[in-house]
């Protein structure tokens, strides 16, 4: 999995030079300017057209893929499991459904002006000081970082400066997820409990169930996998990269080397959780509802299998294992619901068994062989 | 019909009067053959009684399709035997039972305690009937009658003489309903009823099913028996529940003399009645009498919760360690699998799953046998879950040592396998594990202190296969090549240990003790698809706060979270505690990162 | 007649096209569609998987008898009923894209569906942006009526008040614990009765709340609490709102600590026959439920429908109950309203609704009442050893459901009308639709 990366020369040609992470850019921005045209410009019947469930569907994928990338990006290239990385995603969209739920002012069905439905209707009669402030965007979207961050700060210091690692910190990251879906499923929280945030009206003014909010929102979770795709790419191609990778192959070693190798990992997850909770804040305002249940353990799990499907080590792997489990979840569920889950079972085993480095080590390694054959 | 269906209310009015007619009868009664020289408790028995002499004339002249009211002499009791004495002078038994068609629940209750305190000769089989539900009234004038069903229709019997009635179609019927605590009246009734059997041992059991429901009405007649009763120990039962009684209703004298006799009772009877007491008198009350009473009454309540606080931090203790247990069982499989192996085995729910579910199967296999099924069950789930295990090994985990973290992607799909497997075979529905006897209820130590029968057993359990793990896996050639293995693959390779049919034993071993739990899981919590998705993260809390790897860490990590949980619980709720129990397991992870008991060693470093 | 062909050619040549554009672009032709399409599209969404499959498959398979036996009446208006069934998985963001699935590329024209308060929120918005038409057949917590929502199963109002009266009244019940599982159906239900009870003189440390996280499996505590609560010499009753998974584990802890029903009787809100088929029943004698329809209830349409569903689901020992009722209750109303209507266009359907009167399985009738709860009848059942339930009690008519409860202070003054105000959360204090002047 080491590769020598090309240190020197422009940022961009440093961060582009992989051929996989090349194309995925290209496909990346294409998919994220083609689908909104095919979707608003093309007749409805057209072969070109896209519907809105589709755009949705897809957008909500691309969430998907962005936290698929925090995660590869931790595990991938620094060897730290998180089995708790929805926990950042979760808070990231809790920030944003707080935004979204002062938004709906007024218009809440016991019409108070300050204080969401589900206070009301548990007695709440003041706003609780966290609430204060998120009805401002900038404010909100501040949060939506810096909670996760702030998060992954404290656990990250605590866990790598008394060297937590493998399986030891999977499971605490489990524990920490599943102990906040425990608190988030208490009401005292404030934050509507097993219901969660929902009932959204709209975002800085705009219908969230209007059309072309809808392809806003789209563009802006592809936007946000691009950001988030080059931010990684840029850590990992650059000399702390490396630094990094040389963490996950021999922790000891590069300890003894004089690194200092808590302060990369307490670093590198900051900015991982950081990257999931804006996955989150772009997921929450495209389905409409935010709750615990993202916080649960398996959810995490999931995450993880997304990665290791798609190919881990690679970033544009993981993104892309994120959509096609997805995608199969999405068709499966619907066309086989009585026996989905044994499909989705078979893939996984297969993909460990068959593929162990996911579908993007499939495509390198037919291309190996292809290159092989060619010679002869 | 129509008219008489208006009148419902009507006749709900009449009900009640004729209750209150009861109750005057009652006390008229009482004070004629009142033998024990107690008259106050009878005033205070009822409380209407003042105020009923005058009711049952209107009350008549409202009612003539139901029946005469009570106070009316010539009763249409026709051919009830007069022998049964003189307090039926004056109570209207007809009317008493044709009152139960309308009646409330309240109602009925005052009703049964009055048949039987004025019993007719087939009164015993009328309470029997209703305590069956085999009471019903017509619709449409809710005359009461005792009904066998037959088909579409019920065979009809009057209640009061037991003569066939003729036979209605069930539509023209409504049940005369009875609820638990009614049905308990009744049983206390039919008891008061065989106050004067031959034998004493009958008499002995009626006098204590009657003390479980006490009212004036027992207790008058418990009283009224008294006197020709000769059997040392019904005297003794007798004179407890009448001290009881005298809790509630004696005058000062009886309650200070009752409190006396029932000192050193922990029972939960006579600590309601005094707590009561203790509300219904006022702490700075003026009368002196009241006042003693009172303080007598505190004494002993305040005796009783003191041993209370005792018991009940003995019983918080046994709830951890009894949930303690449950986590050792269902983390000690995963302490072979993950923490010997180093396989994070997602699929171990399932496999515990897989033991639940042959629990049910053996149940269902030998019916009638509950708890053979049951003990049978052990080893059939330890050998199902454990060849599911090899087979899992064999065909998945083997291509995958040396990579853990992708051993976790495979197990993820193999439990979304197994659940669905499940599922498709035996419905998504819960389905039902009975409960042996020998499971079931309190094991009772005195009045205050019980604990549950099946928390035991399974706490003795856990502790057998603990034992019995131990024992492999340091006494056999078995246990002694898994640890050889587990410590330096290579070099156990290289004194000829056969490692690959090694970790499918071992594997084995670790499902088929997961199994084991699944077994002892079906006594406590839903037999279904979901059961092992909800013990998976514990399991792994278990493992990795007691130190990978190690089958002692394992067993005090689980008894130590368990108590631990049920001590925070009380104060601060379930969703809580379990909050901050896992808030302290990451803080002690960071400050032990290899949990309580690390192993040493290279490999341990390798993870 | 000159005249009159120019003005047809403006007709069909500049407004027409113009129409159908405004028509696609508002969505508005999707209802065009679905009156001209035959089979008639039937949507079922229900989790087939993940923890909310042990009540919620059950469902589904009654929805596909239900539409089985329409079929084979001769389908609705001519048409034959086609069911979509999809799995939502227990999982409520994809609930949310099921439903959009079931209405964008489904175009289905009706939907039976979901369980949980949260399932039926994250819905919520889908169905009221597309426009679709959901029966909701489950117990809730109340406060809340959308247009494109019709509840079919109890409000508040319509187990948990009758159930704590019968208790009050009928057992002498002086002492309350209130033991629910942490979230919103619970927390509401046991607010609207803290504020009941209050109101009926029990006081403030006579009641005793608990919330348990979900799946709480180990209830030892809180038993051994509860019985030292109910030992203070006045009668003490359980109201207990804890959901699904929790119930077999805390059922197994009251028989083996033997608090039998009659010291300390325990009335269920969500517990019916389908959760007591994975317990022993034996030691919960007496033990109760509050339903609005119970298996053992003996009426010839609850007969057949019994036999219906053993003969379906070739089993004979599946049980029914009360949310398969108000499944059935909801098909029915719906297939009434579109034969009414002669259409399945929602718009329609939605003004139709209103007023009708379909019979329920226990002798009654079930009126869908202007705020899109229907009246049903409650009864308190004891468990009895056959794992069913024997009615001790019933209420004399049927209950109207209330959509916002009169218990609680901000709901109080709101009400629910789809009928003439074309308001599911009308301020009477204001007299205005809360909300919707905001919007406008």
């Amino acid at each position: 999995m080491t590769r020598t990366h090309a240190n020197h020369g422009p940022v961009l040609t440093r961060m582009l030079g992989d051929t996989g992470s090349l194309i995925f850019v290209v496909v990346l921005i294409a998919l994220t300017v083609a689908i909104p045209l095919c979707n608003l410009v093309a007749e409805p019947g057209s072969a070109l057209h896209v519907s809105n469930f589709t755009v949705a569907l897809i957008g909500k994928y691309l969430t998907y893929a962005l936290l698929a990338v925090a995660l590869d990006l931790i595990w991938g290239y620094c060897g730290i499991l998180s089995l708790g990385h929805t926990a950042f995603f979760g808070l990231g969209g809790y920030a944003m459904g707080m935004y979204l739920m002062r938004q709906i002012g007024d218009r809440g069905v016991y019409g108070n002006p300050v204080l969401p439905d589900f206070m009301v209707f548990l007695n709440w009669d003041t706003l609780p000081w966290y609430w204060h402030g998120m009805d401002i965007f900038a404010v909100a979207m501040a949060m939506v970082v810096f909670v996760p961050g702030l998060l992954a700060l404290v656990f990250g210091w605590l866990a790598f400066r008394s060297r937590v690692t493998g399986v030891y910190f999977a499971i605490i990251t489990q524990a920490m997820t599943y102990a906040l879906m425990l608190a988030f499923f208490r009401n005292e929280m404030g934050f509507g409990g097993n219901n969660g945030l929902t009932d959204f009206k709209d975002i800085l003014g705009y219908s969230l169930s209007s059309d072309g909010t809808r392809v806003a929102l789209f563009v802006a979770s592809g936007v946000g996998l691009l950001i988030g795709f080059l931010i990684a790419r840029f850590i990992v191609t650059s000399r702390a990269g490396r630094v990094l990778e040389a963490i996950r192959d021999a922790e000891s070693r590069t300890r003894f080397t004089g690194y200092r190798v808590e302060l990369y990992k307490v670093w590198i997850f900051t900015i991982s959780a950081m990257l999931a909770g804006v996955a989150g804040a772009l997921y929450v305002p495209q389905v409409g509802i935010i709750n615990p249940s993202e916080f649960s353990p398996i959810a995490s799990i999931e995450a993880v299998v997304w990665v290791a499907v798609g190919g881990r080590g690679t970033l544009y792997g993981a993104a892309l294992g994120a959509g096609v489990v997805n995608f199969a979840k999405t068709w499966l569920t619907g066309a086989f619901p009585e026996i989905w889950p044994y499909a989705l079972g078979a893939l996984f085993v297969a993909v460990t068994l068959f593929l162990p480095k996911g579908i993007v080590g499939l495509v390198s390694q037919l291309r190996r062989q292809i290159r092989r054959k060619e010679p002869s | 019909m129509d008219r008489f269906r208006t009148t419902g209310a009507a006749r709900r009015l009449i009900a009640i009067l004729v209750v209150l007619g009861i109750a005057f009868a009652t006390t008229a009664a009482m004070a004629k053959g009142d033998t024990t020289g107690d008259p106050p408790s009878a005033g205070a028995a009822t409380p209407d009684a003042q105020s009923t002499p005058d009711t049952p004339a209107p009350a008549q002249s409202a009612t003539p399709p139901v029946s005469p009211a009570a106070g009316d002499d010539d009763a249409a009791a026709p051919s009830a035997t007069d022998d049964t004495a003189p307090e039926n002078e004056g109570f209207d038994y007809a009317g008493t039972v044709a009152a139960l068609g309308e009646a409330n629940y309240p109602e009925k209750r005052r009703i049964v305690s009055a048949l039987a305190s004025h019993p007719q000769a087939h009164t015993a089989e009328l309470l029997a009937a209703f305590a069956d539900n085999r009471l019903v009234a017509r619709e449409s004038d809710g005359k009461v009658f005792v009904a066998e069903e037959n088909g579409n229709d019920y065979d009809l019997r009057d209640p009061i003489t037991f003569e066939p009635a003729g036979r209605a179609s069930t539509r023209d019927f409504d049940p005369v309903r009875t609820n638990i605590g009614l049905r308990q009246n009744i049983g206390a009734a039919q008891a008061q009823l065989k106050l004067s059997a031959e034998d004493a041992e009958t008499r002995l059991a009626a006098v204590e099913t009657m003390s479980e429901k006490l009212d004036d009405n027992a207790a008058d007649a418990m009283r009224a028996h008294r006197a020709s009763e000769t059997d040392d120990d019904v005297l003794e039962a007798i004179d407890r529940a009448l001290a009881i009684n005298d809790l509630n209703t004696g005058d000062n004298d009886a309650k200070l003399a009752a409190i006396e006799r029932l000192s050193g009772d922990n029972s939960q009877m006579v600590y309601n009645r005094l707590k009561n007491m203790l509300i219904l008198i006022p702490e700075d009350t003026a009368d002196a009498d009241q006042a003693r009473l009172r303080a007598a009454a505190a004494e002993q309540v305040e005796r009783i919760d003191w041993w209370r606080t005792v018991y009940d931090y003995l019983e918080t203790l046994f709830f951890g360690l009894s949930l303690g247990s449950i986590l050792v069982l269902a983390g000690i499989g995963l302490a072979i699998t993950f923490g010997v192996m180093g396989v994070i085995n997602m699929a171990h729910g399932e496999l515990i799953m897989l033991g639940a579910y042959t629990a049910f199967v053996m149940q269902q296999l030998l019916p009638g046998h509950i708890g053979l099924a049951l003990v049978l069950a052990v080893p059939a789930a330890f050998i199902v879950s454990g060849l599911v295990g090899i087979l899992i090994e064999r065909s998945i985990v083997q291509w995958l040592y040396g990579r853990p973290l992708e051993t976790l992607l495979a197990t993820f799909g193999v439990s979304l396998f197994l659940q669905q497997l499940v599922r498709s075979v035996f419905t998504p529905l819960n389905r039902s594990v009975a409960s042996p006897e020998w499971m079931s209820g309190l094991i009772r130590f005195n009045d205050l202190f019980a604990l549950t029968a099946n928390r035991l057993v399974i706490l003795a359990f856990s502790m057998a296969v603990f034992a019995a793990l131990i024992l492999v896996m340091q006494k056999t050639s078995l246990g002694l090549k898994v640890r050889a293995v587990s410590q330096n693959r290579d070099m156990a390779r290289a004194m000829g240990i056969r490692t690959q049919r090694l970790d499918a034993l071992t594997f084995g071993l670790g499902s088929g003790v997961a199994g084991i739990a699944g077994v002892a899981l079906s006594q406590l919590t839903n037999v279904g698809p979901n059961l092992g998705q909800s013990y998976i993260i514990d399991s792994f809390m278990v493992v990795v706060f007691g130190g990978v790897g190690n089958l002692w860490g394992t067993l005090v990590s689980g008894l130590s979270l368990g108590v631990l949980t049920k001590f925070i619980e009380p104060q601060t709720g379930a969703v809580l505690a379990k909050i901050i129990v896992l808030i302290f397991l990451i803080l002690f992870i960071q400050r032990r990162p290899r949990g309580l008991f690390p192993q040493k060693g290279r490999t341990a470093e390798g993870s | 007649m000159l005249k009159k062909t120019t003005r047809h050619k403006l007709v069909t040549r500049v407004l027409a096209p113009a129409l159908l554009t405004f028509g696609a672009f508002t969505g508005a032709h999707a209802a065009e569609d679905a009156k001209a399409d035959c089979p008639i599209k039937v949507g079922v969404l229900h989790s087939l998987s993940g923890t909310m499959a042990i009540s919620e498959s059950t469902l589904k398979d009654t929805a596909l008898m239900l539409i089985k036996q329409q079929n084979e009446k001769g389908g609705l208006l001519g048409c034959q009923l086609e069911p979509v069934v999809v799995d939502p998985a227990s999982n409520w963001p994809l609930f949310a894209e099921k439903a959009r699935q079931l209405l964008a590329q489904d175009k289905v024209d009706v939907v039976f569906g979901t369980w949980t308060s949260v399932s039926r929120k994250s819905v919520l918005p889908v169905f009221e942006e597309l426009n679709g038409l959901l029966f909701y057949p489950v117990q809730y917590e109340g406060e809340e009526s959308s247009r494109n929502i019709v509840y079919t199963g109890a409000a508040p109002n319509q187990q948990a008040i009758p159930a704590v009266n019968y208790l009050m009244n009928e057992v002498g019940v002086e002492r309350w614990v209130l033991l629910g599982t942490d979230y919103v159906y619970p927390r509401t239900t046991n607010k609207i009765l803290k504020q009941y009870l209050m109101d009926q003189g029990v006081a403030e440390s006579d009641i005793m709340i608990n919330y348990t996280p979900f799946g709480h499996s180990d209830w030892q505590s809180i038993v051994s609490r509860v019985k030292a609560f109910g030992s203070v010499g006045k009668k003490t009753a359980v109201v207990s709102t804890i959901n699904g998974d929790a119930n077999v584990p805390f059922y197994k802890e009251l028989a083996n600590q033997q608090i039998s029903a009659a010291d300390i009787p325990v009335v269920a809100f969500s517990v019916g026959e389908q959760e007591l088929s994975g317990i022993n029943t034996g030691p919960l004698l007496g033990h109760l439920a509050a339903w609005n329809y119970f298996q053992s209830i003996d009426t010839p349409a609850n007969e057949q429908f019994i036999e219906n569903w053993h003969a379906y689901t070739g089993d004979d020992n599946r049980v029914t109950n009360d949310p398969m009722e108000a499944t059935y209750i909801g098909f029915n109303l719906w297939t009434k309203a579109v034969e009414k209507a002669g259409t399945t266009d929602v718009d329609t359907v939605i003004d139709t609704l209103p007023g009708l009167k379909v019979d329920n399985l226990t002798g009654g009738t079930a009126e869908l009442l202007p705020n899109h709860h229907i009246t049903k009848p409650v009864y308190i059942g004891e468990i009895t050893d056959d794992g069913q339930f024997s009615v001790v009690w019933e209420t004399d008519d049927e209950v109207p459901g209330d959509a916002w409860s009169d218990f609680l202070p901000d709901s109080k003054k709101l009400k629910a009308d789809w009928a003439d105000l074309d308001c599911g959360h009308y301020n009477t204090e204001t007299e205005s639709c809360t909300g919707q002047s905001a919007e406008q």
